[in-house]
């Protein structure tokens, strides 16, 4: 009989009544799962903040029974030092909060933390839950100001906001004010142009002209000056190092158009082309700031590894007391207490203890290890469900997880600039452009030459320089990838580079991960083997009892529902046993079975396996695999098609990858290999041959995913994973990786056309304005011609997908 | 039609244009645009409790800065 189940009154998870602690307030009943909980209501309550159930409404809160460091440490000078900053007498700290799940959370926060004496001012992001907390260290201790939050039932960590995002949000918004300057004046500039343009062709007054030039004038003056900074910086730059790059075009082309302009409108001669200078500035800033966007902040991704590693742990003194150190203090030998739930911080070998060991982050196995005394641990790896006591066998800086996270940073600071085909075409363009322009001249002016005057000289010298204004060989790119990038967003493709689109059009080879890559990456029950009867449901209440991903996957695969409380014995690491009336049930191991004396057939069955028994006589054997993600077949194909040589990399058994890779076809495979070494074999083919591409999912394929030219991940996979990735697939889904490259390459066709046609354009215009034929109407047509020949040839990606 | 109110139609329009565009500059410079979400959910929290809270809190900040300036 299944008891009608009760939400606690504080964080709205449902247990059954008899479990919960019961209490008394007026005429109501309030339930509660555990102290914790408890706790927080009447804190809330006394404090007269009940609205913040009415806010929360009934979304689910973290319980409080967590077990939470001492916050003492957080008045350490040394702490202060590197997180805290001064503001006269104030200070303040950058904070993340844990356990935020709704407005309601950060209202409660922030009202708490505002009536707190001492602190001035608490703010926290709703989006990013970082809160930015500002005190008066002379009458409240930081420690103080965790505890208040700790109080109400959350958690707060400090982090150092210089570090990571700050550097790249600054440069974020100011490319993004550069943009916006840019846009807007473009915008006004197009509709006076109109304006301009009509008169060109139904007349109007001189002076009207001007007023309309002199607006347009002090319009661009901004774009140029202040948008267009960026390309003067970048041409500046590439000078210094002695290289013409897109920026000098640029920033030559517009200042050259935008004096030539400014020249027009004085004399009153000819035509001023001030909405081709703000135009392209335009254009081409659009395109560096969605580069900015996605750029992708090194240093996060190693904040992120280095939270996989606890910075204080436990040291067991040899008289038994427990003191926490911190990690770089800790010598070989000394004796650590690691909790259950807690990560390894150090290499070393068990000597107390056991625990199932997650070692996902070394092999990228799911299933977790059984580690007892004399089992070596690494660091990095998490221990599940029991406390150990292991003996140091290396110090930190020698430990395996130090050593992957140096490989990592060496790894992210070596990734290659990727050379662009428009950059390596704008290069030489420009100069010939350059060199052209001045050639011009000296044969206009020269008295062997044309013998022309001064300033008709001067006039057919710039407009080459103008009339070969890269608009379109600047656009070719980054609206082709633009356009890529959408349509890869829509198919579940997220690149966070435009460029990457170009490295991955050219890829000639593919390492793929098996775990959790090529297929689901936990076990999945693939058949169910019956040798006597037994009720399912006996077996889904004896599996809800074990966090071990085997039972897990049995529990999922039963449909009936679990029974009321029965009695349970745990042998963790090897299996279950549950007494139902006068019955004994056994679920484990094979191992586990025949120790309680049940006799399991000599029969050799593939995969995982999960036995159960009542007293001494077997019933049932679920056969668990890890399955093949759907469409792994099709796409191991398409790319064979493509002339894409596939490798396939796992840290799993020979056998186990060899059955995989039949599966789907792929005939190259390395089984068996660390972090390091899937790393070392991307690196080596990467040596003799371009365009490598790695895809993965997991903290062990970090490395080998920093180390290929381009990096995707399951959407899903790791934190460091994804973000070490330069293209991440946001549903996990073959089909989805698959039509990245379709993109990729549909993408890097257009772009070659689109390089074609502004060549073409510049080799029919270019003659003409370096024989002085360019007249205005023709200038500002082709220009503006040749632009959207570009835009329009770009969008046809769209319409072909 | 004569060139000055043609000067005065651009000049105004173009005027009124900037001004938005300062105001919005001002804000992307002073934060206003890092929390997408805040704004969203400001409006559940507008009751009259909310605002003297936000009364008090400013209130609160004044006497801060006073203080650490004098």
């Amino acid at each position: 009989m299944r008891r009608e189940k009760i939400a606690c009154s504080h964080c709205h998870l449902e247990f059954s009544p008899d479990v919960m602690i019961e209490q008394k307030a007026g005429d109501e009943r309030l339930y509660f799962c555990c102290k914790g909980c408890q706790g927080v209501y009447n804190l809330i309550h006394d404090q007269g903040l009940e609205r913040f159930y009415e806010r929360s409404a009934t979304v689910p809160l973290t319980p409080q029974s967590r077990h939470l460091e001492e916050s003492s440490r957080f008045d350490a000078p040394a702490f202060m030092a590197q997180f805290a900053k001064s503001k006269g007498e104030l200070l303040e700290i950058a904070l993340v909060v844990e356990g935020i799940h709704c407005a309601a959370c950060v209202w409660l926060n922030e009202k708490v933390l505002h009536e707190t004496d001492g602190v001035v001012e608490a703010t926290i992001n709703f989006s990013t839950n970082k809160a930015k907390i500002l005190w008066d260290p002379t009458q409240i201790k930081l420690s103080k100001i965790i505890d208040t939050i700790r109080a109400i039932g959350y958690d707060a960590y400090a982090y150092d906001p210089k570090v990571s995002e700050n550097k790249n949000s600054t440069v974020r918004k100011e490319y993004f004010a550069r943009l916006i300057v840019a846009v807007f004046a473009s915008m006004n500039i197009m509709w006076i142009a109109l304006a301009h343009y009509a008169g060109y062709f139904t007349g109007m007054d001189a002076s009207i002209k001007t007023i309309l030039n002199v607006a347009e004038w002090i319009l661009a003056t901004p774009v140029l000056f202040y948008s267009g900074w960026v390309f003067y910086r970048g041409a500046y730059y590439g000078a210094r190092n002695g290289f013409v790059n897109m920026d000098t075009l640029v920033a030559t082309g517009a200042t050259l158009t935008y004096a030539y302009s400014i020249y027009a409108t004085l004399t009153q001669h000819g035509e001023a082309y001030f909405d081709s200078v703000s135009m392209i500035i335009t254009f081409v800033l659009f395109g560096k700031f969605l580069e900015v966007l996605s750029k992708k902040a090194a240093s996060d991704t190693l904040d992120k590894m280095n939270r996989h590693i606890p910075m204080e742990v436990n040291k067991v003194a040899s008289d038994g007391t427990i003191t926490a150190i911190p990690l770089h203090s800790v010598e070989v030998d000394d004796v650590l207490e690691v909790r259950a739930g807690e990560r390894f911080a150090l290499d070393g070998v068990v000597i107390e203890g056991e625990t199932y060991v997650d070692e996902s982050s070394l092999t990228g196995e799911s299933v977790p290890v059984w580690k007892q005394k004399g089992d070596s641990v690494i660091s990095g790896t998490n221990a599940l469900n029991g406390s150990v006591r292991m003996a140091v066998r290396s110090t930190f800086e020698n430990s395996t997880f130090a050593k992957l996270v140096r490989m990592l940073e060496e790894s992210l600071d070596k990734k290659p600039a990727i050379e662009r085909l428009a950059n390596r075409l704008s290069g030489r363009f420009s100069s010939t452009i350059l060199f052209l322009a001045i050639m011009t001249f000296i044969v206009w002016i020269a008295p062997w030459g044309v013998d022309a005057t001064f300033e008709r000289t001067l006039m057919v010298a710039i407009s080459v320089i103008v009339i070969a204004c890269p608009c379109a060989l600047a656009l070719a790119t980054p609206v082709a990838t633009l356009v890529g990038v959408s349509l890869g967003a829509k198919k579940g493709v997220l690149f966070k580079e435009a460029a990457h689109i170009e490295t991955l059009a050219k890829a000639t080879t593919l390492f793929v991960d098996k775990t959790g890559t090529l297929t689901y990456g936990k076990p999945m029950v693939v058949e169910q083997i019956d040798f006597a009867p037994i009720e399912e449901s006996i077996v889904a209440s004896m599996t809800a009892q074990s966090i071990h991903p085997i039972s897990k996957a049995v529990n999922s695969y039963c449909e009936s529902p679990t029974r009321g409380h029965e009695r349970f014995v745990s042998h963790a690491g090897r299996g279950i046993e549950m007494i139902v009336a006068e019955h004994t049930y056994w679920g484990g191991s094979a191992t586990f079975l025949r120790e309680q004396g049940v006799a399991i057939p000599d029969e050799v069955y593939e995969g995982l396996h999960f036995w159960v028994a009542r007293d001494k006589e077997l019933c049932r054997l679920y056969r668990l695999e890890d399955t093949l993600r759907e469409g792994a077949g099709e796409f191991v194909d398409a790319m064979k098609r493509a002339h894409i040589e596939v490798i396939m990399l796992t840290g799993d058994t020979l056998h186990n990858a060899q059955a995989v890779a039949n599966a789907v076809g792929i005939t190259t495979l390395h089984a068996h290999l660390s972090p390091d070494e899937k790393a070392a074999l991307v690196k080596a083919r990467r040596a003799i041959s371009e365009g490598v591409v790695m895809v993965g999912d997991g903290v062990n394929d970090t490395i080998a995913l920093a180390s290929a030219d381009i990096a995707i991940s399951m959407g899903h996979g790791a934190d460091v994973a994804v973000d070490t990735s330069d293209v991440v697939l946001l549903h996990d889904d073959l089909y989805a990786l698959q039509e990245a490259f379709v993109v990729a390459r549909r993408t890097y066709r257009l772009i070659k056309q689109n390089l074609l046609l502004s060549l073409l354009y510049n080799a029919t215009t270019i003659p003409l304005a370096v024989s002085g034929y360019i007249i205005p109407l023709i200038a500002a047509l082709s220009m503006s011609a040749s632009s959207l020949l570009v835009v329009g040839n770009s969008l046809r990606i769209k319409w072909k997908g | 039609m004569s060139d000055w109110v043609v000067i005065m139609m651009l000049g105004a329009s173009i005027l009124l244009g900037v001004f938005s565009l300062i105001a919005f500059l001002w804000g992307l410079k002073h934060n206003q645009f890092d929390d997408h979400e805040r704004n969203m959910n400001s409006v559940l929290f507008d009751s009259t409790e909310d605002l003297n809270d936000a009364v008090k809190r400013e209130a609160k900040r004044k006497s801060y800065e006073t203080k650490s300036k004098g």
